[in-house]
């Protein structure tokens, strides 16, 4: 991989974030919510709506603000939230860690399970337990993720169920109340996304299988542990990085914005939808904006693996 | 080719088990759109909660109306939005995809990869949150949304069919005798790129119906009527107070729909796939 | 494999070390908890921005104001907090003297010299009111105080500029206040009782701007520990001025208060808890149940959980299995829930044509007879809300009993026949908009008045929703008339109805809270000769007349105010209070010794 071609990877990605930032700008600013009449006392005077317009910077015009969108995002001053007067920063700092804290043990059993059922079903491709495993994948699949969450709520959290982990909230303080609070999340985010994921790797595997010296080695006697790690893992290894990398803002954001607002958890995803149902546009845009940009990151060091594997690419 | 498909997906139960639950709900649809079936939707017709009876099959809910007619109507407003989100995406799709692969590293594919790179780096929810903020008391907010979002992954796979059948000798016969660009893309490309835009479809049609649960849950869904996402909705306030009328109905449709049309694309992937067909 | 379990285990331990101990207690005895369940998260917490009924909750408890209300008196009577005594008025009721307390302190902070909190001066009151009229605080409370305190509006055309003196609101000295009215305010000592009204230092202003959210430098008897979007933390203010808690001044009844042990708190000084938690649960369920699991001292009762909660009715009384576990109240909102029609809106308000604007009166009128209130307070208030006619309610003592209901009384026939004698049918009928911001329950009580409005042969298609994702859009469009049915509620400032007569006064027009632009030069003279009267005979009849113009105009269907229900466990000994007391009542939270600190 040559300089210059990271180079113009990199460069790639300019427009792109430019195009990101522009229409997150355009629809959760420019068209946005208005705050300006929950900032207002009661019985407001023409010139008191001006004030509340002018402070929250909604008089100024377009491209100014837009400017000032790209120059917040560039030096990671992101504003103060106009709901609580918090740094934007500083709530994403805080709600972070306790974000990925709830997604990311879903997120790697779920990748690991299908991993392993979609080798189970690769290997015994055709027989009776591929066809049990990928009819229940396509159950899976069928279920929507709200599904998901209020039966698991119902059954695991309610008198009506086993009623054994609580309906909202997180207060950990320690590894046991980590994990009464992450269970249930956990198990939906494992639930909804285990089908999608073992057909994924299913058809990868089942790919790598079919070739020649996996067949032979197959033949000799060589066990499905052996195989999976020394020979299939590491051919497939470029689909799999992409495949969660671009899982990745999907799992963090949209994953958590439903769990979080859904079991009251104080994660990036609960400030997000308090932002959608309040209007508070520093917090919105820094949320699209962000994670716009780490996206076409993503995609950008994707490029770039994929022509470590397979130097063609970065001639064409 | 078809008649060939149509021979494979007879023979696969699974496929005909996902067509026929497919074609029920759809007859419900069309029954509440003709005005036979799912009328009383907003009627009050009992009182709060009652349970499972043979005047109200799935109890009612808190404001007393049948939660039977709202599933009914629940049916049409799934179609409606699966129907819509999917031709519009298709369509912008397919038209976007021909327009890149046919052009294929000129000026125009460029724009379009930039458009939906841009898309698809805008995480869904906050897209479709920001669309409904912009779009504001217009009933086709979400709808669009989802549009704005799906047709890139149908225009990708356009894309990449219609690089390689450009390289096919009728298309460059076609092209010899001078023949408009426009006129051979939509004459002799998009035909030959029917099967795989009906198996994506399929899949789009799922996504919209999942996606409209999750919209309407998070306050972004349809304007007026039911949905089955409006109902879960509700139900997320009642189920700990132990009322499961909505949950159930809502649930269980939601769950059986999005089945069968998982198991017709699969079908229907199989059966037209392009290489057993040629095989 | 395992590795990577270890090293998720272990970033996981990482993220979560930063938990919280208990804080420390004077005796060494384990600390003293209290948890407090709100429906809702405050926005800001700078008091100049204190306009939701949460943020206000807290905003009470870690600043101090000039007056509070009695714990337990009821109807509320105004007591002294910060200030020494209630105001010396002069004989044309214009000249207000106060008089503050010697020796208080702010919580010590880095913006004092040396880190040490100062002394509260005068001085510090005027200040805080004067930021309401500087455009740089985005302050929302100067309209309790607009046009009423002699050179406060010209201070600010004149720029604000906090070195000018204002003369109707000076510091005569350290301790002593002076406040001139431009005319007699008779409620103006209730708005020193504001969250709004909460004192700060310059200093912090000055250091932490926007950010004194944040940063809360106040005087109360609480100071803030930490706050995200689900808990608020505070902690005692252990510098917290001694005023031993003296039942009488607080107007304890045995009758009613002995039982809850508040006679125990005799002689001792505020605040009695160590720590005070504020849980932010939106969802009813999810309140609930942490409730019933010993999560939370003291909740709201969801309207959900009343069938399960009480036995019966009338009178109000608790379920067996409750009873001996909780102590329970009931007790009336202070404010109400009506319906506005627009009235600058042609379709259904004023019309300059005379007959038509008489048709659209008609119109109103049937759509209020339509109107099921009996339905609305059995399916949302679980029939235990108070239906009253117009917009004085029962909690108030200007409400007449005896006064005619037919206004809140559901007459279909009526209804139809008005429509049908005004040429109205399913073609000649408007297409309105019926407003909500988006939620279930908006939904539903729109989808129960668009039924309400069926049954009297109102087509559902010209019922139209409009639906907004945020409650400040749905504020823009109706404060711009774009709404022509406006669902709404109110809670009042103060306890005084003057409060809710504002709401139809012509100059308070939309975007002002008289959303419903109604405009009617006998309601406005007759608000005015209200305005600076105290409550009297007189006043009352002034205001019950009032009342029945709005109901003659058919401006609004109106009202019904909920009952809430308070459920607390035996380990808490409190009186709590969601209207006007507000968070004041949590000083004087006490918990059983033996049951304290029942940390999950």
């Amino acid at each position: 991989m040559s300089v210059p071609y990271i180079t113009s990877r990199l460069l790639y990605g300019i427009p792109l974030m430019l195009g990101v930032t522009f229409i997150s700008f355009l629809l959760m600013v420019h068209f946005g919510p208005d705050k300006t009449y929950e900032l207002i006392g009661k019985n407001p005077t023409e010139e008191q709506i001006n004030e509340v317009r002018q402070s929250l910077g909604y008089d100024q015009p377009f491209l100014l603000r837009y400017g000032n969108y790209v120059k917040e995002l560039l030096t990671l001053d992101l504003g103060l939230s106009d709901s609580s007067g918090e740094p934007v920063s500083s709530i994403l700092i805080k709600t972070l860690p306790i974000s990925l804290a709830l997604v990311l043990p879903g997120f790697v059993l779920g990748n690991l399970l299908g991993m392993a059922l979609g080798l189970l079903a690769a290997w015994y491709r055709g027989k009776w337990l591929d066809k049990l495993v990928m009819s229940a994948s396509v159950v899976g699949m069928s279920v929507s993720f709200l599904v998901i969450i209020i039966s698991l709520q119902i059954l695991l959290c309610t008198p009506y169920g086993l009623n054994l982990f609580p309906v909202r909230g997180w207060q950990v303080h320690g590894l046991g109340s980590y994990f009464y609070y992450v269970t249930v999340p956990t198990l939906a985010l494992v639930l909804v996304t285990l089908g999608y994921n073992t057909r994924f790797y299913r058809a990868i595997m089942a790919d790598e299988i079919e070739r020649d010296h996996i067949r032979t080695l197959r033949a000799y006697g060589a066990g499905p542990a052996e195989l999976l790690f020394k020979h299939v893992l590491k051919n497939s290894l470029i689909p799999v990085l992409t495949r969660i990398m671009f899982s990745v803002p999907f799992v963090v954001v949209s994953g958590s914005l439903l769990l979080e607002s859904y079991f009251g958890i104080p994660g990036i995803g609960l400030v997000t939808f308090n932002a959608i149902t309040s209007g508070d546009q520093p917090i919105l845009k820094a949320v699209v904006g962000l994670t716009g940009v780490l996206f076409v990151l993503a995609l950008t060091i994707n490029d770039m693996l994929y022509s470590v594997v397979d130097p063609r690419v970065s001639k064409s | 080719m078809m008649g060939g498909a149509w021979r494979r997906l007879k023979s696969d139960r699974y496929g005909m088990t996902g067509l026929f639950i497919v074609i029920v709900f759809s007859m419900v649809a069309v029954c509440v759109w003709s005005g036979l079936l799912g009328q009383g939707w907003s009627d009050v017709s009992g009182n709060r909660w009652e349970s499972v009876s043979t005047t109200h099959w799935f109890g009612t809910n808190l404001l007393g109306q049948d939660i039977l007619q709202r599933t009914l109507f629940g049916t049409a407003t799934a179609f409606e939005v699966g129907l819509l989100v999917t031709f519009c995406s298709t369509l912008l799709g397919t038209v976007m995809g021909a327009l890149a692969g046919w052009y294929s590293h000129g000026w125009l594919d460029e724009v379009i990869l930039w458009l939906k790179g841009v898309l698809d780096s805008i995480p869904f929810y906050l897209f479709a949150a920001a669309v409904a903020f912009a779009l504001q008391g217009i009933p086709w907010a979400m709808h669009l949304a989802m549009i704005i979002t799906f047709w890139t992954t149908t225009a990708r796979i356009i894309r990449g069919e219609v690089m390689r059948i450009k390289q096919r000798e009728f298309i460059e016969a076609a092209r010899a005798i001078g023949l408009p660009s426009i006129k051979i893309i939509f004459r002799h490309v998009l035909p030959n790129t029917f099967h795989v835009l009906l198996v994506q479809a399929s899949i789009v049609f799922v996504a919209a119906i999942n996606t409209e649960v999750i919209l309407s849950f998070l306050g972004l869904g349809i304007q007026d009527g039911v949905s089955w996402g409006l109902m879960l909705a509700e139900s997320s306030q009642e189920v700990l107070a132990g009322h499961f009328g909505n949950f159930v109905a809502a649930g269980t449709s939601l769950f059986v729909l999005l089945m069968g049309f998982n198991l017709l694309a699969d079908a229907l992937q199989d059966a037209l796939d392009s290489r057993r067909a040629t095989a | 494999m395992l590795k990577k379990t270890k090293i998720i285990i272990l970033l996981v331990l990482l993220m979560l070390g930063g938990c919280e101990q208990p804080p420390p207690t004077d005796s060494g005895l384990p600390a003293k908890i209290y948890r407090h369940a709100m429906d809702g998260a405050p926005g800001s917490l700078d008091p100049a921005q204190a306009t939701s009924l949460y943020a206000k909750f807290i905003v009470v408890n870690l600043y101090d104001t000039l007056y509070r209300y009695k714990y337990l008196a009821r109807p509320y009577q105004v007591q002294p907090n910060l200030a020494v005594a209630m105001p010396e008025v002069s004989e044309d009721g214009l000249q207000l003297t106060i008089r503050i307390k010697r020796g208080v302190y702010f919580i010590d902070d880095p913006v004092f010299e040396g880190g040490i909190g100062r002394e509260i001066k005068a001085k510090d009151f005027v200040y805080s009111i004067k930021r309401h009229f500087d455009p740089a605080t985005r302050a929302q409370g100067a309209w309790l105080w607009q046009n009423r305190i002699e050179g406060l509006d010209l201070w600010k055309t004149e720029g604000s500029d906090y070195d000018k003196e204002v003369i109707g609101l000076r510091a005569l000295d350290d301790y002593t206040v002076q406040i001139t009215l431009s005319r007699p305010f008779p409620q103006f000592v209730h708005t020193l009782t504001q969250g709004y009204a909460a004192i700060v230092s310059r200093e912090a202003v000055r250091k932490y701007g926007q950010m004194l959210s944040n940063h809360p430098v106040g005087s109360g008897p609480f100071r803030l520990v930490s706050r995200d979007s689900v808990r608020a933390v505070l902690a005692k203010n252990h510098g917290f001025r001694q005023e031993p808690f003296d039942l009488t001044d607080e107007g304890f009844d045995p009758a009613k208060h002995e039982k809850l042990g508040i006679q125990q708190l005799q002689g001792k000084s505020p605040p009695f808890i160590d720590q005070l938690e504020f849980e932010f649960i939106t969802e009813d369920a999810a309140r609930w149940n942490a409730f019933s699991a010993g999560e939370l001292h003291f909740i709201k009762v969801p309207v959900s959980q009343f069938d399960n909660v009480l036995s019966q009715r009338s009178p109000l009384t608790l379920s067996p299995q409750y009873d001996g576990m909780y102590h329970f109240e009931a007790s009336p909102e202070a404010g109400f829930i009506y319906t506005n029609f627009n009235m600058a809106d042609p379709r259904i308000g004023y019309h300059p044509d005379q007959e038509q604007n008489h048709r659209n009166h008609a119109l109103r009128c049937a759509m209020v007879k339509a109107f099921d209130w009996e339905k609305r307070n059995e399916i949302f208030f679980y029939d235990i809300g108070q239906v009253f006619p117009g917009i004085i309610p029962p909690s108030v003592p200007e409400y007449d009993a005896d006064s005619d209901t037919s206004y809140v009384q559901r007459d279909l026939k009526g209804a139809r026949e008005l429509l049908l004698a005004n040429g109205y049918d399913e073609t000649t009928l408007p297409t309105l908009e019926y407003g909500f911001p988006n939620s279930v329950t908006e939904r539903q009580i729109f989808e129960q008045f668009r039924n309400f409005m069926t049954d009297a042969g109102y087509p559902a298609s010209k019922i139209r929703p409009l639906i907004f994702a945020t409650y400040g859009d749905y504020q823009r469009a109706y404060s711009q008339g774009k709404v022509a049915l406006i669902n709404s509620s109110w809670t009042m400032d103060y306890p005084d109805v003057e409060n809710n007569m504002q709401l139809y006064f012509g100059p308070n027009a939309a975007p002002g809270s008289n959303s419903a632009s109604y405009n009617n030069p006998d309601y406005d003279r007759l608000y005015k000769t209200s305005a600076v009267l105290n409550e009297s005979p007189r006043r009352t009849q002034i205001y019950r007349e009032m009342n029945q113009l709005l109901m003659n105009d058919c401006v609004s269907i109106t009202g019904i105010s909920r009952t809430l229900l308070f459920l607390w466990d035996k380990e808490t000994i409190m009186k709590p209070d969601r209207s006007f007391l507000g968070g004041y009542f949590m000083r004087f939270v006490d918990l059983v010794d033996s049951a304290s600190s029942t940390a999950p």
